[in-house]
Parts: C-alpha cells; sequence; structure tokens
C-alpha cells in the first residue's frame, strides 16, 4: 500500500441525488463508475474506507486485467475512476433507511439526511463468528478476523487459521510472513480456496490439522489455547497458540434495510436478474447479494448491470 | 532524501488546501535525536515537512522532546514522535498523533489540518454536543492503530472531532507498533482499540459517532 493513503478525506456535503449507493466495495464504486457514466447525480456513502473487504486482502491476482495486484492499489483504482466520471463520496454511516417515501430517505451517523430516487445497497458483507466457547470473552485479546489490521501483533508468535477457503488459505499465506508457526484447522479434509492458493500454502511453512473443528478458546488474560475436536474419530486435543483468526464465512450487513427488502434464510438480499429488489428503485450488488459467487469481478458486474436497468427511472 | 508525496498526491492536496482551509495551521512536531527510541522520527517530520509546502497557509515548527522539556510539558507531549496542531489563534486543538500518521491515518491527519484551519470546527450531530456539555472533567481518549487498518481513521477521527468539540477532551492516536510497551500495557491486539481515561474504560471497533459517544458517556457515568 502507498505509504501515505488519502482516500479517507472528505468532500463537503450536499444532501439531494439521483442515486445513493450504500457502500464502497468493488461493488459500489463499480456501481458509481457506470452511475456517472450514465450522467446520474451520484452519492457513495462510506462508513471506513473505500475499497471494502478488498483492503483487507494482501494480493489480489483474480481480477482481470492485473496479474498481480495488492487490495489497497485496486481499490485505489476503482476509487479514483468512479471519482474521474464524478461520483461524489462521503464517508458516513448510513443508520436509518425510509425506501418507500419518494424520493427514498437515508439517515446517517452525523445526523444528516440525504435524499435519493434510486438506491443501491452494496453495503457488503463482515466476517462470521465460529460460535464457539471463549470467543466473545478472547475476542480482540487474540481473536481476530482481519490479519491485514491485526497481524503485527503476532510477529514471533503462534496463531492458528480457521477455514478452508479463499480467505483462510490467502491470509494464512499472509501470516506466515509475520507469525513464527501458523496452523490452518479446518473441518474437511481439503480446502476450498482456489488451486493457485493452495499449492502455495502447501509449500509455505503453514501446517495443517485436517477434519478438525475448534471447540473453545481458552486462555487466562489472552488467548493461550483452542481445544480441537477430530470430526472423524472424536478425539479432543489441546493445541496451544497466541492467535485465533477466523475465516468461517461471511455475514451480510442487511440490518437497517431487512423492515424493506426480501432476503433468504441467512440474510443474503434476493434481486431480480436486473439486481432490483423487491422494492420498485432499490438494487443490490456484491457480497450481499444472494448469488453463486462471491467475487471481485462479480461484484463489479452487478454494479454495471444494475445501472443499466435503473436509467429507465430517469427517462 | 526522495518526496515522499507523489506528484499526484502532492496536486490533490494543494487543491483541496486552496478550496477549504480557512485559516491558519501551525503543526508542531516533537521528535528525539535518540534515533533508537524513535525509528519515525525523520519520517515523520519530513512528511509534515511536505504537507507545509502543499499551502502557505500551513507552517511546521519541529522540536525535540529531550531538549524542550518544558515546551514538551506544556503541550502534555508524553512520547515521541508526536504530532500537535494549533489554529489561527494559537489555541491547542487539543488532537495528539503519537507514532507516524502514515498508510490510512494520514487521511486522518488532513481531516484534521482542514478542522484546524477552521477553529476546529467539526460536524457531529446535535445530540453529541449536547452530551459533550455534560462533560466537566478532563477526558483522554487513546485510539490505539496500524496503518494497515482500514477501520481505523473513523475511530481517530472521532475521538479528534469530540476533542476539537469539548474544552475537556483529549484525542490521540498511536501507533501500535511504534509503542509496544505500552500496547502490552493495555493488552491491544486488535484495532482499532480505544482507551478511555487510561483505563477506566474501552472499547474496540469503528463504532459509529452515537455507539462511540455512548461508549464515552458511560464511563463517565460510572457504568
Amino acid at each position: 500500500m502507498p505509504l501515505f493513503n488519502l482516500s479517507n478525506v472528505s468532500k463537503p456535503a450536499e444532501l439531494n441525488y439521483d442515486v445513493a449507493v450504500i457502500g464502497a466495495g468493488p461493488g459500489g464504486l463499480s456501481t458509481a463508475i457506470y452511475a456517472g457514466r450514465a450522467g446520474l447525480k451520484t452519492m457513495v456513502f462510506e462508513k471506513s474506507t473505500e475499497g471494502g473487504q478488498i483492503l483487507l486482502t494482501d494480493m489480489i491476482e483474480d481480477y482481470p486485467g492485473f496479474t498481480s495486484i495488492s487490495g489497497n492499489a485496486l481499490a485505489d483504482n476503482f476509487l479514483s475512476h468512479a471519482k474521474t466520471f464524478g461520483a461524489n463520496f462521503a464517508n458516513e454511516e448510513i443508520v436509518e433507511v425510509d425506501l418507500e417515501s419518494n424520493p427514498k430517505k437515508l439517515k446517517t451517523d452525523l445526523g444528516n439526511e440525504y435524499l435519493a430516487k434510486v438506491v443501491v445497497i452494496a453495503t457488503g458483507s463482515n466476517p462470521k463468528k465460529l460460535g464457539v466457547k471463549g470467543e466473545n470473552e478472547f475476542m480482540n485479546k487474540g481473536v481476530s478476523y482481519c490479519a491485514v489490521c491485526d497481524g503485527s501483533f503476532f510477529k514471533n508468535k503462534k496463531v492458528i487459521i480457521v477455514g478452508g477457503g479463499d480467505s483462510a488459505v490467502e491470509e494464512g499465506l499472509y501470516m506466515t510472513k509475520i507469525a513464527s508457526e501458523v496452523t490452518l484447522i479446518h473441518r474437511r479434509d481439503k480446502l476450498r480456496a482456489q488451486k493457485i492458493a493452495q499449492d502455495r500454502a502447501f509449500k509455505s511453512k503453514m501446517k495443517f490439522i485436517w477434519n478438525t473443528v475448534v471447540t473453545e478458546i481458552g486462555g487466562t488474560k489472552n488467548v493461550e489455547y483452542v481445544m480441537l475436536k477430530n470430526v472423524q474419530t472424536g478425539e479432543i486435543t489441546k493445541h496451544e497458540t497466541d492467535g485465533v483468526f477466523i475465516y468461517v464465512g461471511l455475514v451480510p450487513n442487511v440490518e437497517i434495510f431487512k423492515k424493506y427488502i426480501k432476503t433468504d434464510e441467512n440474510g443474503f438480499v434476493l434481486a431480480d436478474e436486473h439486481m432490483e429488489t423487491n422494492v420498485k428503485g432499490v438494487y443490490v450488488v456484491g457480497d450481499i447479494r444472494k448469488t453463486p459467487l462471491r467475487q471481485i469481478v462479480t461484484a463489479a458486474a452487478d454494479g454495471a448491470i444494475a445501472i443499466i436497468d435503473m436509467t429507465k427511472y430517469f427517462d | 532524501m526522495a518526496a515522499l508525496l507523489s506528484e499526484e498526491d502532492r496536486k490533490y492536496l494543494v487543491d483541496l488546501f486552496e478550496k477549504e482551509l480557512k485559516g491558519e495551521v501551525k503543526i508542531l512536531f516533537f521528535g528525539s535525536k535518540k534515533k533508537e527510541e524513535c525509528e519515525y522520527c525523520d519520517l515523520t517530520e519530513q512528511i509534515l515537512q511536505e504537507l507545509a509546502e502543499t499551502s502557505n497557509k500551513i507552517t511546521v515548527e519541529g522540536h525535540d522532546f529531550d531538549d524542550e522539556e518544558t515546551l514538551a510539558k506544556k503541550y502534555n507531549v508524553e512520547m515521541v514522535p508526536a504530532i500537535l496542531m494549533l489554529d489561527s489563534n494559537d489555541k491547542d486543538m487539543r488532537i495528539r498523533y503519537y507514532g507516524i500518521p502514515s498508510g490510512y491515518e494520514f487521511s486522518s491527519l488532513i481531516e484534521d489540518v482542514v478542522a484546524t484551519s477552521k477553529n476546529g470546527t467539526v460536524e457531529l450531530s446535535p445530540d453529541t454536543i449536547k452530551k459533550l456539555e455534560d462533560i466537566k472533567e478532563p477526558l483522554k481518549l487513546q485510539v490505539f492503530v496500524t496503518p494497515t487498518c482500514p477501520y481505523c481513521p473513523k475511530a481517530v477521527l472521532m475521538a479528534h472531532k469530540l476533542a476539537m468539540q469539548s474544552p475537556k477532551i483529549t484525542g490521540e492516536m498511536i501507533e501500535a507498533n511504534e509503542f509496544p510497551d505500552l500496547s502490552m500495557q493495555y493488552n491491544v491486539s486488535s484495532v482499532p482499540h480505544i482507551i478511555i481515561n487510561e483505563g477506566e474504560g474501552e472499547f474496540v471497533g469503528a463504532l459509529p459517532e452515537d455507539a462511540f459517544v455512548e461508549q464515552v458517556m458511560n464511563v463517565l457515568k460510572g457504568v
């Protein structure tokens, strides 16, 4: 990442827009690029830093056009692309929405009320909790969901990674550069991550414990051990560790929209093939949508489709 | 030494400050000649100098933490590298950066420069402003961060905004990697980690404004 990053600097606010995009990950930023090109007056809301979950990824190698790029640099490219075509940005968190009024109303944590004819939900998802004893107690005391944020606290220490998907393997690889020992614990006998990431993991110093789940996280002040259970033999073992990095799936950030929007049983938002939800003029893009694949390229594609469809509201 | 700011970022800042800066901003930097105790002092001072060159409203004053003890005491500077800001009336904005504001925290520094140029006028909800009026005792907010944490600037800026709004509050950013002992003292292992009044209260995460303020008020109420 650049040594000095300027992406959080805010701009003066104006309250009326054609399109309000909530969330500035790849889905939201791609929406903003297409909205700008469609001549729509657009505001993108981001509660932390523009880029979304790709900022938590050390290296990205599966976005077309970039053989290898850091999550931070790709986010910067998306952001400046959107700004070039006129999108506005506010570092405010949407805390309340009225999606039935016309125009739709969005209230932010600063108390501002924005109006928009069309709303695009691009709030993405958060890491899912493991749901075991000790997880809440030791959260931020060795239990973490963000290797890029917290990895440096585990320099020359022992950590475990829980999960077997892309995030688990890639962030595990990131931790092999910092921690003295990295052990990946997976409930199945093979990884779900992309083949190339698996190959790298097997070549790295990462160790693997297969067919095993974490049943408890324990310690005194900080994490000192996890209890592991082999799902085939039922055998229980104690494994000493200083850190537990959890990558076992995603929970959609859907809370403030639930009153209006239909979701599946896991909270992922349902949309038609044009990305429009059950509420007219409310679209959904990216990780928060019910979709068979959650990648940067699919989130970006969602944004393009949504904008092309919503132009019907501005003719 | 080669410039730290890219030409593109420099132009961006020149343009931004031209539009946004109202009054003068004086940035005080405290460093140390003891390099082994302050790995990032030189780099911090250099980025501030480059920042000052982007607008004639910004000046940077460098000070030595060890030689200028009285001044360091006057501003309650406890460690180095340290950055604080004074507005056009030489009023201390009660914000501190301990450690280099690099990575995502560079944006926080820029936001603070703009707010300082407006004599500490910040955007907060009427609710928050009302609650802050009830604070009668000094209150210290320390926000532990890492430069690679995208959630952290939100917490830093919130602490800094509260400090600019309330004469009782001091808001600090602390780069956790540069102050391992302090980080260990407060058991920081996830960021942003906010310490209230040196341990009377604490929470982790970049909360929205109302929740952040509630955490602070709870400590004052002794909840």
